[in-house]
């Protein structure tokens, strides 16, 4: 996965977004230069979320997808997949969590996205501390 | 809710094309297999609460709360 970050325009999720039924189609915004943190914006509203790629904080961070999943991304090559974790902003960075269990995963090349519980996922996961992974 | 009892090995259908397997009962813990069609997703209901709470957490943050995550972060080797 050479470009975590892929600038890519509008996105749509073949299936919502856990909690936000009603959004489907977004645009990735990438926040800084070195496209760490990117900025899922909700073309249908207001909601917003940070995102990550977890493998900056993670090495080797490599989800379980089930392959439903990998079907409904229309996925064919690992290459054309991007994982994003969900970034909790607290009010410090000892207070903010990125969501391991659970990673966004866009195909860049037909745009589809969804939010994928891994199959190996461990509930704590969904809140992990951002703080130590950032100082590793 | 329909209420059913079953023994190891035994199996439930689900519409056409779901079916449930009781493999193992061991103790409080009971392993069960699914097989349901790729469009179906199969989630532990815990977990898929957890998710959408920490979503619902996630959403919308405020952005001077994501500048100074962003201006902790770029502090970080």
């Amino acid at each position: 996965m050479s470009a975590p970050t892929t600038d890519i325009p509008t996105i749509r999720f073949v299936r919502p977004i856990p909690g936000f039924p009603e959004l489907r189609d977004f645009a990735l915004v990438r926040l800084d230069d070195d496209g760490v943190l990117c900025e899922l914006r909700s073309l249908d509203g207001d909601t917003h979320f940070l995102v990550a790629p977890p493998q900056v904080f993670v090495e080797g961070y490599a989800p379980q997808v089930a392959e439903d999943a990998i079907a409904a991304l229309e996925l064919d090559a690992a290459d054309d997949a991007v994982v994003l974790g969900v970034v909790t902003v607290g009010k410090s960075l000892a207070a903010s969590t990125i969501n391991l269990a659970a990673p966004i995963v866009v195909n860049v090349r037909s745009r589809l996205a969804a939010q994928v519980l891994a199959d190996d996922a461990d509930s704590d996961a969904v809140r992990t501390p951002l703080a130590p992974l950032a100082t590793v | 809710m329909l209420v059913l009892s079953r023994r190891v090995g035994e199996q439930l259908i689900i519409g056409d094309e779901v079916t449930v397997t009781v493999l193992e009962v061991k103790g409080d813990v009971v392993r069960i297999g699914i097989e349901a069609p790729r469009s179906v997703p199969v989630n532990r209901a815990e977990l898929l609460v957890e998710l959408q709470d920490s979503n619902r957490d996630a959403a919308s943050p405020a952005p001077d709360q994501v500048d100074s995550l962003r201006a902790a972060l770029r502090r970080e080797p």
